[in-house]
């Protein structure tokens, strides 16, 4: 069968299902680079799955064509991690947001970084629970006052990129709803790196806490002679906070966990090893 | 004949593999740890994948991912790793994932005594997750029966497309036994059954779930072939309630329809569910239940019982839940005195009870009196014990 002869736009990548964001949501920014960057790489549809866990994040998989899953919360990566060692073929998108992927399923975030899955990460990080209705996110500033915290937030943001820089992700790099073009390359270079591709991207929420403004007055592109190679440099353009730099802060080669899985079965595979020997050589 | 001499954790790892377990995920626990072990050595040569997630929701997470890529999964735990998996199993429920869960149960509550037998998880894992949907739950009394109901777990899974238990305890997992190799029971494990190809090529207009539907059950206990992400059919397994697509839905007509389907599908099917070895002997008026490493003190005592002239009739039970009904009320016919032994503080004797009193409300006469034989000091429960009972004492 001759598969998707005929030329792709973004248009086909959509399922017919309209988001239900709201108008103006950093979110619909994501959704058309994720769809950009589908087209551009050819990716047939029966390759793709993309999954989520809750929040407004949770439904982006429903809107585009391609197997979804809207799994709990905080918990799309290790979903997202069975599906890849299941069927390396598949090309693999797990979305998430502040709350989902730093807060409740922060714990997730480090493992799948250090095993390389090869999947991208791609947390639309509004500093804001928007789906709730605006409550303080880990990565809301210190002092944010919401209804939640009617005198204002005593804990400091999370520094996403500091803290999977510190997890020695292969691909590391952050965009801004706000720039939509710079955002469509960016996921597009995270989906055709090898590995566990992180992306953070800005994602206004324009309900909760709209942060556009206050983002592009400090929105800029990392230098065009930064190292992405240079892990300190990498951490010390993610610790400023004076400047949002965006762009590909980090990326090593690496083999990515569905490899080294099948290295490992070549190198211990054993013939003949079927049900009947279960029983005569187990535990021999 | 050949003998062995090994423990449950083998024979389980065993009868998953066998069963044809292509996936493991979980997370280190004690009394667990020994599957994980197995698991992590032998799957990799079989092509097959092992995971030392980094908590258990990634555990059980990697492997409901790993079904709907296609593989056969597997994980065990004890109770503390189940409540971690609590979540996780109402997804397992909701998108309808054939997975195992093994349940090594040690002391609770909390941490509890990690290295102590307990039956404490029997009412846990029935209503282990929010919502209240059954599972269904298998319990082996032998190391030879950890590997056939093992592939009976598996065969359940895919008939059911739903989290199977098998349940299990410290000592059933850790102590060494004798078997004779012919005591496997080869328990036939049905293949998944997959949704048809779709028509047509794969370009822009390809629209496959027109053809199949993953959620459409006709009747409403039907359980739909399963398309696996990478197959013929654009599929979506949502956490959310859903329509026959797969897309969320608050529609109360399909959202009422589907969670009937899940309990149906299962309710309406105990028949093929039920399991258990009835030992009646004629004229006896007890009758001992008990299931897991219990029902070996029991099988004991019976012989010891009837040896020295003693009338008894003994139910192993194999398939805790659904309430295996049709079993439980062919044993009590014609009991006066019913004693359900367990490791636990009556667990299981509250379903005997109630069945017992529904079916004296129905034919008209005397209930037959339930009593416990309980222990929750870590210690198992003796064949004295269960003697001491017959001979009419309390526990």
């Amino acid at each position: 069968m001759a598969e998707q002869a005929i030329k792709l736009t973004s248009d086909d990548y959509k399922s017919g299902v309209k988001p239900i964001w709201c108008p103006g949501c950093g979110d619909y920014a994501v959704y058309n680079a994720v769809l950009n960057a589908l087209a551009e790489l050819k990716v047939p549809f029966h390759k793709i799955a993309i999954g989520s866990g809750i929040g407004c994040s949770g439904r982006f998989p429903a809107f585009v064509k391609s197997y979804g899953f809207h799994g709990v919360h905080g918990r799309a990566l290790p979903l997202a991690t069975g599906m890849k060692m299941a069927n390396p073929e598949l090309t693999v998108l797990a979305i998430g947001g502040d709350g989902d992927g730093f807060s409740i399923g922060g714990g997730h975030l480090a493992h799948a970084a250090r095993r390389n899955v090869d999947l991208t990460y791609i947390i639309m990080d509004n500093e804001i629970y928007g789906l709730t209705k605006g409550q303080p996110s880990p990565t809301s500033p210190q002092g944010m006052v919401r209804k939640a915290s009617p005198y204002g937030t005593l804990e400091q943001p999370l520094n996403p990129l500091a803290m999977i820089l510190a997890a020695n992700a292969s691909f590391v790099a952050r965009g801004f709803s706000g720039r939509p073009k710079d955002l469509a390359v960016l996921v597009k270079r995270g989906m055709e790196h090898k590995g566990f591709s992180f992306i953070q991207v800005i994602s206004p929420c324009v309900s909760w806490y709209n942060t556009y403004k206050k983002f592009r007055a400090i929105a800029k592109m990392l230098p065009e002679d930064h190292d992405t190679s240079d892990m300190g440099a990498a951490m010390k353009y993610a610790q400023d906070t004076e400047t949002l730099w965006l762009g590909v802060f980090f990326e090593r080669k690496a083999l990515a966990y569905h490899e080294l899985e099948a290295n490992l079965q070549k190198q211990v595979h054993q013939d003949g090893y079927g049900v009947k020997s279960v029983v005569d050589r187990f535990l021999r | 004949m050949t003998k062995e001499y090994i423990d449950g954790a083998t024979a389980i790892a065993r009868g998953a593999l066998a069963a044809g377990c292509n996936f493991y995920a979980g997370y280190p626990i004690t009394p667990a740890t020994p599957i994980l072990l197995h698991m992590e050595r032998e799957l990799p040569k079989v092509g097959g994948v092992a995971v030392e997630a980094e908590d258990e929701i990634a555990g059980i997470g990697m492997c409901i991912g790993a079904v709907m890529g296609g593989a056969r999964a597997m994980t065990a735990t004890s109770g503390p790793g189940i409540s971690l998996y609590s979540e996780n199993i109402g997804l397992a429920i909701m998108g309808e994932t054939p997975l195992v869960i093994v349940d090594v149960q040690r002391m609770g509550p909390a941490t509890g005594g990690a290295t102590t037998t307990a039956q404490g998880d029997i009412q846990f894992i029935h209503w282990g997750t929010s919502g209240g949907y059954p599972i269904i739950a298998l319990a082996p009394s032998s190391v030879s029966e950890c590997y056939g109901l093992t592939r009976k777990a598996f065969d359940l899974a895919e008939r059911f497309r739903c989290p199977v238990f098998l349940v299990v305890d410290k000592e059933m997992v850790s102590s060494l036994a004798t078997v004779e190799i012919e005591a496997y029971e080869e328990v036939p494990v049905r293949e998944r059954r997959l949704a048809p190809e779709a028509v047509g090529d794969r370009d822009p207009r390809w629209r496959p779930e027109e053809t199949y539907l993953p959620y459409d059950f006709q009747p409403v206990d039907a359980v739909q072939p399963m398309s696996h992400f990478g197959g013929p059919h654009i599929v979506r397994f949502t956490t959310s309630s859903h329509d026959e697509h797969g897309f969320l839905t608050k529609d109360a007509k399909k959202v009422g329809r589907l969670n009937t389907h899940l309990d149906a599908k299962i309710s309406a099917h105990r028949d093929e569910i039920e399991l258990g070895r009835l030992d009646r002997q004629d004229a006896a008026e007890v009758l001992f239940v008990a299931y897991g490493t219990t029902a070996r003190a029991m099988e004991e005592a019976v012989q010891r019982a009837r040896a020295a002239g003693q009338t008894v009739s003994a139910l192993v039970v194999q398939s805790l839940w659904p309430l295996p009904k049709t079993l439980l009320a062919e044993a009590l016919q014609g009991i006066r005195r019913v004693v359900v032994a367990e490791l636990n503080l009556g667990q299981y004797r509250r379903e005997v009870e109630l069945i017992a009193l529904r079916l004296a409300v129905r034919n008209g006469g005397q209930p037959p009196i339930v009593e416990g034989l309980n222990r929750v000091d870590g210690e198992q429960i003796t064949p004295e014990q269960f003697l001491a009972m017959l001979a009419g004492g309390t526990p």
